[in-house]
């Protein structure tokens, strides 16, 4: 020890147990405990949910010279402070506050799902009483009640450890949940008694520390020691979040947040359609067999060996091949693809999704911040998007930055729950993003740690507020958060291919995940596609190509696969399956792979780490990275500025007004394809202000006949008192409803002229 | 080789001819087991029929050589299986895996699993008969063993 001057200490000593503990000020004992590796028994801190709040009294501690004993959850660490977690003052509170909870608790362990995984049995058996001395009859509630669709409630198992309601009123702050009555009477309800409704609701599932709120889409499906868990992430949206996901007998039958959540990315929450879209594996329109069209024109089912080889013939005898990988491909299917393409003559790859634009190289040049970062800025700016139907998690850190002080800006034509909570909003019209940048600058200046958070289809179509905002940002020293369109768009970019916006016309297509026929251009592609010589379509469900392709290779959704996805920021992640998928279905790279040997020249890979090392050795936005690097938590890609992106045609075509789309979160396939989700799916609709619709004609419910120059589909009206006039906002659905009929491949902003459906 | 030797192993032979034989005649006859030998499982009712197991898998855990598969589903009111919020829609013992250790009847919080004292299990077909499901194992077993009086054990 040196005898420095007394200054602010960097670090304060402290004993607990009689160890020597080093910790920074301001420290939450318990924390510090466990950084020395002592555990002291927790229900309600929970630090993700906000500042401790001493609800549960489980982590009672003695400091010497305090009186009483302390809760270890909220008090810091103070200079020379002794602790003991586990003498006998300690020992005999914490087995005293557990014997109380325990006196109303049902000990119903063997129905309840939570029990294996179950903090109150597992802090029971540490630091409780061997029996209970309560031999009165228990509070008895009728159970289980519902919730929500999704949520069941056990009130006789609750602790009242204000876990769940803390998450609704401070994290989601929905403010749905809270306590009723008083003592033990206390139960969790809804303060109106109706159901509870959010798009987060499945993270008090995870949170609640006993069996009082569980997933009924599991309810005792299975217990924690007859399955496995992988850590994986979720395929649904580009932000990625990391999930684990629970296998029984080769089928996942839950997703969950990861125990130990990724900070940077999720925090641990995941959004209801994350978490409960795994059972579109089991829907009625999944491919399960192999099918072949025969020399009749039927399709009939065959053993998948007999399928790839008809692949393989297909494309042998075809002039050309052009392999189109879907917007949610991993990485390995895009870099097989290529290489496929790269053996076989006169073939190419691309992909189907958003096109690439030299005009976001500005904003995307710009330095890259991860979602976390979201939390310290001193101002965040939202420039178009829809955070909260297509990156639902953004929303959450979006609202802890409020709850922060920092300030949030929102620019776009779209309204969205987070209005109300920013500090600067501006509603522009479509296609005039710049109109409400003017203002930004300002928001920005001065802000510690300025971020700014971009919607690639929104910017990519307005190029002049694209390069005005990475002015701005330039200026104001601001990171950047782009919100990608595509799952893994990103990953898919930064291989190098290609995106497909026009129909290809001769040859072989190879469909990889991808439906052109139900994508935007699907007009296009639908005249086109009979002058396709074969059509081979990897593909999970049924879908418009399925029914016309010459040969079907069922193939594994996002939870069967092994392989890496780019998130919205730039992170490399791992999928692992947690699921075998259907037996006569394999992975997409093991196909290609398959299609490489039986066209005559193997590729040299065998599994997805070898491709993905490939990767890494081939292309520079993956360069050092691999499965191991990669790990658990993801690890960030380079971007490289891509200097062949060509420049987009951003003028509106058609006439009308100006069409905004949008997929709303449970609104899109997986969402319409899990049961699950039944009660939550939103059909495709058309978003009309009262002004507008009354101009139109139309009413509330009433069928619109939407029509742009590339399409027409028939949408149900929404008269929406919120929304903006002079545009149709147009909630794309499910691939049957049609509506990616009204744009155009290259996804160009598009006028729709509106009339009464007969 | 003498005449006395073989006299010899003559008399040993007749001696035994005049004792009462030690060796039973199975399957004719079956020596009584103790009460306490565990053989083949069974699975209980209470009297007004319910199933005693929930199908909490607590047996499947506890199972040294995982041969007990439990799936679960919840009651329905109207046709209740057990007297418990869930039942075992599916209850296996691969009886070619098991070892009679009866942890299984330890780990049951309800005793709703027993090892009775039946041991002739054998059959011709592995995966088709000796993997019991929940309706055998509600039942007795048809072939059932003489049980060892406590006197006779003693004696
Ligand atoms: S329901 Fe669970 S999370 Fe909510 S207060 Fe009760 S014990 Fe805590
Ligand atoms: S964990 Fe400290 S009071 Fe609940």
């Amino acid at each position: 020890m040196s005898d420095a001057l007394p200054t602010k200490p960097t670090m304060v000593t402290i004993s607990i147990n009689g160890k020597e503990v080093q910790a920074k000020p301001g420290t939450i004992l318990v924390e510090a405990a466990a950084q020395a590796g002592i555990e002291i028994p927790i229900f309600c801190y929970e630090p993700r949910l906000g500042p401790p709040i001493g609800a549960c009294r489980m982590c009672l501690v003695e400091v010497e010279g305090m009186r009483g004993l302390q809760t270890a959850c909220s008090t810091p660490v103070a200079p020379d402070m002794v602790v003991h977690t586990n003498n006998e003052a300690a020992a005999t509170a914490q087995d005293g506050v557990l014997e109380l909870l325990l006196a109303n608790h049902p000990l119903d362990c063997p129905v309840c799902d939570k029990g294996g995984e179950c903090p109150l049995q597992d802090r029971t058996f540490k630091f409780g009483p061997g029996e209970t001395r309560f031999v009165e009859p228990k509070r008895h509630f009728p159970k289980p009640l519902d919730l929500s669709t999704e949520v069941a409630i056990d009130r006789e198992r609750c602790i009242a450890c204000f876990r769940c309601i803390r998450f609704s009123q401070d994290v989601s702050e929905d403010g749905q949940l809270g306590f009723q009555e008083r003592g033990a009477g206390t139960e969790v309800a809804t303060f109106s008694g109706e159901p509870y409704e959010s798009r987060f609701s499945g993270n008090i599932i995870d949170l609640c520390p006993v069996g009082a709120l569980t997933s009924i889409p599991y309810r005792f499906v299975s217990r924690p020691w007859d399955v496995q868990n992988a850590p994986s992430v979720c395929g649904l949206c580009p932000v990625g979040c990391n999930t684990e996901l629970t296998m029984r007998e080769g089928e996942t039958k839950r997703t969950t947040g990861r125990p130990n959540p990724n900070m940077t990315v999720e925090e641990g929450w995941l959004c209801d359609k994350g978490r409960w879209g795994y059972p579109a594996a089991w829907s009625a329109d999944r491919i399960l067999r192999p099918l072949v069209r025969d020399a009749n024109g039927t399709m009939v089912e065959t053993s998948l060996e007999a399928a790839v080889d008809a692949a393989a013939r297909l494309i042998a005898a075809s002039s050309a091949t052009q392999i189109l990988v879907g917007a949610a491909s991993t990485v390995e299917d895009g870099f097989l693809a290529q290489e496929l393409a790269a053996v076989l003559p006169n073939a190419a790859a691309s992909r189907l999704g958003f096109p690439d634009s030299a005009d976001l190289e500005p904003l995307r040049a710009l330095p890259r911040a991860e979602l976390s970062d979201i939390d310290t800025a001193g101002a965040v700016a939202v420039v178009g998007g829809d955070v909260t139907n297509r990156h639902p998690i953004v929303e959450l850190r979006l609202r802890k930055l409020v709850r922060n002080r920092g300030a949030l800006a929102m620019v776009g034509p779209r309204t969205s729950p987070l209005d109300a909570r920013a500090t600067f909003g501006a509603r522009t019209a479509p296609g005039q993003l710049s109109s409400g940048l003017a203002v930004l600058a300002a928001a920005l200046e001065g802000a510690s740690a300025p971020l700014i958070i971009w919607d690639e289809a929104d910017l990519a179509n307005e190029p002049a507020a694209a390069a005005e905002l990475a002015r701005i940002a330039t200026a104001a020293g601001a990171r950047q958060i782009e919100l990608a369109v595509d799952v893994n768009g990103r990953g898919l970019r930064a291989l190098g291919l290609p995106c497909q916006t026009a129909p290809v016309a001769a040859g072989a297509l190879v469909a990889v995940n991808a439906d052109p026929l139900e994508s935007p251009g699907a007009m296009a592609w639908a005249d086109a596609i009979d002058g396709v010589g074969a059509i081979i379509a990897v593909a999970t469900h049924r879908s418009a190509i399925t029914e016309r392709a010459d040969v079907v290779l069922p193939t594994l959704m996002h939870h069967e696969v092994e392989g890496v996805l780019v998130s919205t920021t730039g992170r490399a992640q791992r999928l692992r399956p947690g699921s075998r998928g259907p037996r006569e279905a394999a992975a997409a790279w093991e196909l290609l792979i398959a299609l490489s040997h039986r066209t005559g020249t193997p590729l040299p890979f065998r599994t997805p780490a070898q491709a993905f090392a490939a990767v890494a050795a081939a292309r520079p936005p993956f360069a050092g990275l691999s499965y191991s690097v990669v790990g658990d938590e993801g690890a960030p890609t380079t971007h490289v500025a891509q200097s062949s992106a060509p420049q987009r045609s951003t003028d509106a075509v058609g006439d009308g007004i100006a069409l905004v789309v949008t997929t709303e979160i449970f609104g899109d396939a997986v969402s319409w394809r899990s049961d699950a989700l039944v009660s939550r799916r939103t059909p495709a609709h058309l978003v009309l202000a009262p002004q507008q619709a009354a101009t139109l004609g139309l009413v509330q419910d009433q069928r619109a006949r939407v029509s742009s120059p590339f399409g027409t589909c028939i949408l149900p009206v929404v008269v929406d008192a919120q929304a903006p006039e002079g545009a149709a906002f147009v909630a794309m659905g499910p691939p049957a409803s049609g509506t990616s009929a009204l744009l155009a491949g290259e996804q160009v902003p598009v006028n729709v002229m509106i009339e009464v459906a007969e | 080789m003498s005449i006395q030797a073989t006299l010899k192993g003559f008399g040993v032979t007749f001696k035994a001819m005049l004792t009462k034989p030690e060796t039973i005649g199975y399957p004719e006859h079956k020596t009584p087991v103790h009460p306490r030998f565990r053989g083949r499982h069974r699975l209980w009712r209470y009297e007004n029929g319910l199933e005693k197991c929930v199908g909490c898998s607590l047996c499947a855990a506890a199972c040294p050589s995982d041969c007990i598969r439990v799936v679960a589903e919840e009651n329905h009111p109207d046709e209740r299986v057990s007297a418990g919020e869930r039942f075992a829609r599916i209850y296996e013992i691969n009886m070619s895996r098991c070892i009679f250790c009866g942890y299984c009847e330890i780990a049951c919080p309800f005793d709703a699993i027993t090892l009775e004292n039946e041991y002739e299990l054998s059959e011709y077909d592995r995966p088709r008969d000796l993997i019991y499901t929940k309706s055998q194992l509600l039942m007795p077993h048809p072939k059932s063993v003489p049980n060892r009086t406590p006197e006779a054990a003693n004696g």
